[in-house]
């Protein structure tokens, strides 16, 4: 039996023009993965409806059990691809989830000194993704592995090398954000 | 077997999902910027390249339309070869030897489309992962084979140069073998399928000015199109560029190509006008309590 979240999830805008999305269904989501990954912080989240990119980013306000959780995307992350401007959930729960699992590491103590997501580099969010993603299928979420080690290669390299690292961080589950970064 | 077959005939298992110019245009986003109140907020550049944060979903999604493409210039390619009888090139009827190039072209077509499917599957993309627009088979459905050419040899192919020259620089730069060898091979095959047509064009119309005037109006409906309100363009506002030197070795005058960036603009201009309408419109709506 699944557990259940306290997490307070919030979404803005609460009407969408631009994509044919409802909050609550985003709110739904949400509140899923708030209880798979064990979070119970209040979470935001914020859509840009206004681009069909899919960029990700994710603040907390802190680091105590009530810190507020901002989680935002572009709304091509939230989209199904088959039919432009509707919402998936598939798609949302592999997206949010990364996202969110992002937040939850960064209330850890060895990811204090993670730079805030705007400062981060292409290739220390190819290795974040990579981390995120791999336990996001672990725990049940739909996801396509081979999409992630492209997108690693393309920050790492088409190399042996480079796929073994993207399977070191792909099947860890306790990283801290100096060894997530440390490279292949 | 049946000849000029529609659009919305076309084969395709549950995977594939269709979609036409009118519905992608209806979509009001956009990654360009239409006022400065924006400009902060997104990249410098559109320009699909693999210093892009979005890079490797960018190039999935494009190499899936490039799959869908091929599958439809295979279609679009043998249709003509079939749906015509041979002839002196006067009125429904085409040359022996202009059934010759589409058949060999519609090979080049069915190759491509296993590799395209092959680089998929590399970059970890299902097929039928994205939606498949058509506009490209329905350039391949009137009903002069003149044209077709225009439509699907001169406009399409011409397309498939700008996007493969697109990929393979992206191959290269991101360091993915598979990627640019692929892409430098197909762009080969394409340079020589617009070459054809506009072969076949000059010397099916050689005593038709009429017919060649008319197709070249068509072509030049049907590149506007495949701008896709500005996607192909000259400035790095447009993800994919216009690439000049491999149009002119398959037989693009000067003169043709600046009229392709002059419409690639113009399109980039109207698409930014009816999304600036669209924010205002969406702006005047009431917020809600």
């Amino acid at each position: 039996m699944a557990a259940v979240s306290t997490a307070k999830v919030t979404v803005t805008p609460t009407q969408f023009h631009f994509v044919k999305y409802e909050s609550q269904d985003i709110i739904d989501v949400v509140t899923e993965l708030a209880e798979l990954l064990g979070v119970a912080n209040p979470i935001h989240v914020i859509i840009d409806e206004t681009t069909p990119l899919s960029k990700l980013a994710s603040e907390v306000d802190g680091v105590s059990s009530d810190a507020i959780l901002t989680l935002r995307a572009e709304s091509g992350a939230l989209e199904d691809t088959k039919r432009f401007t509707h919402f998936s959930a598939d798609a949302a729960r592999g997206s949010l989830g990364r996202t969110l699992l992002r937040a939850k590491d960064r209330l850890r103590s060895d990811f204090a000194d993670t730079p805030d997501d705007p400062e981060l580099s292409l290739a220390e969010n190819a290795a974040w993704d990579t981390y995120c993603a791999g336990r996001l299928e672990r725990m049940g979420v739909k996801l396509n592995k081979q999409r992630w080690l492209y997108n690693y290669r393309n920050r790492f390299g088409f190399s042996d090398n480079c796929d073994a690292a993207f399977e070191r961080l792909w099947s860890s589950d306790d990283l801290s954000w100096a060894k997530l970064t440390a490279g292949p | 077997m049946r000849q000029f077959f529609p659009v919305e005939n076309l084969a395709r298992d549950e995977r594939f999902v269709q979609t036409n110019m009118a519905e992608r245009m209806k979509d009001a986003r956009t990654t360009v910027d239409v006022d400065a109140a924006t400009a902060k907020s997104r990249a410098s550049s559109n320009r699909l390249t693999p210093d892009r944060q979005d890079a490797s979903d960018g190039a999935r999604s494009l190499m899936h339309g490039i799959m869908v493409g091929e599958i439809q210039a295979l279609e679009g390619a043998g249709r003509t070869a079939h749906d015509f009888a041979a002839g002196d090139g006067s009125g429904d009827t085409i040359p022996f030897e202009l059934k010759l190039d589409m058949a060999r072209q519609a090979w080049d077509e069915a190759r491509h489309v296993e590799i395209s499917a092959k680089l998929s599957d590399w970059m970890g993309t299902d097929l039928g992962e994205f939606a498949e627009n058509t506009v490209l088979f329905e350039a391949a459905c009137s009903n002069d084979p003149i044209l077709r050419l225009a439509g699907v040899n001169r406009a399409l192919e011409g397309l498939a140069i700008d996007v493969f020259t697109q990929m393979k620089e992206f191959g290269n730069l991101a360091g993915d073998p598979y990627l640019e060898f692929c892409e430098d091979w197909m762009l080969a095959d394409e340079v020589t399928h617009v070459k054809m047509g506009s072969d076949w064009l000059r010397k099916v119309t050689a005593n038709d000015p009429d017919r060649r005037e008319k197709a070249l109006e068509f072509q030049q409906v049907v590149d506007k199109l495949f701008s896709f309100g500005g996607a192909r363009g000259e400035t790095d506002e447009s993800p994919i560029g216009l690439a000049r030197r491999f149009r002119e070795l398959a037989g693009f005058s000067d003169d043709e190509v600046n009229t392709i960036s002059k419409m690639d603009s113009d399109a980039l201009e109207e698409r930014k006008d009816a999304i600036r309408a669209f924010h205002e419109q969406a702006d005047a709506q009431p917020t809600p309590a």
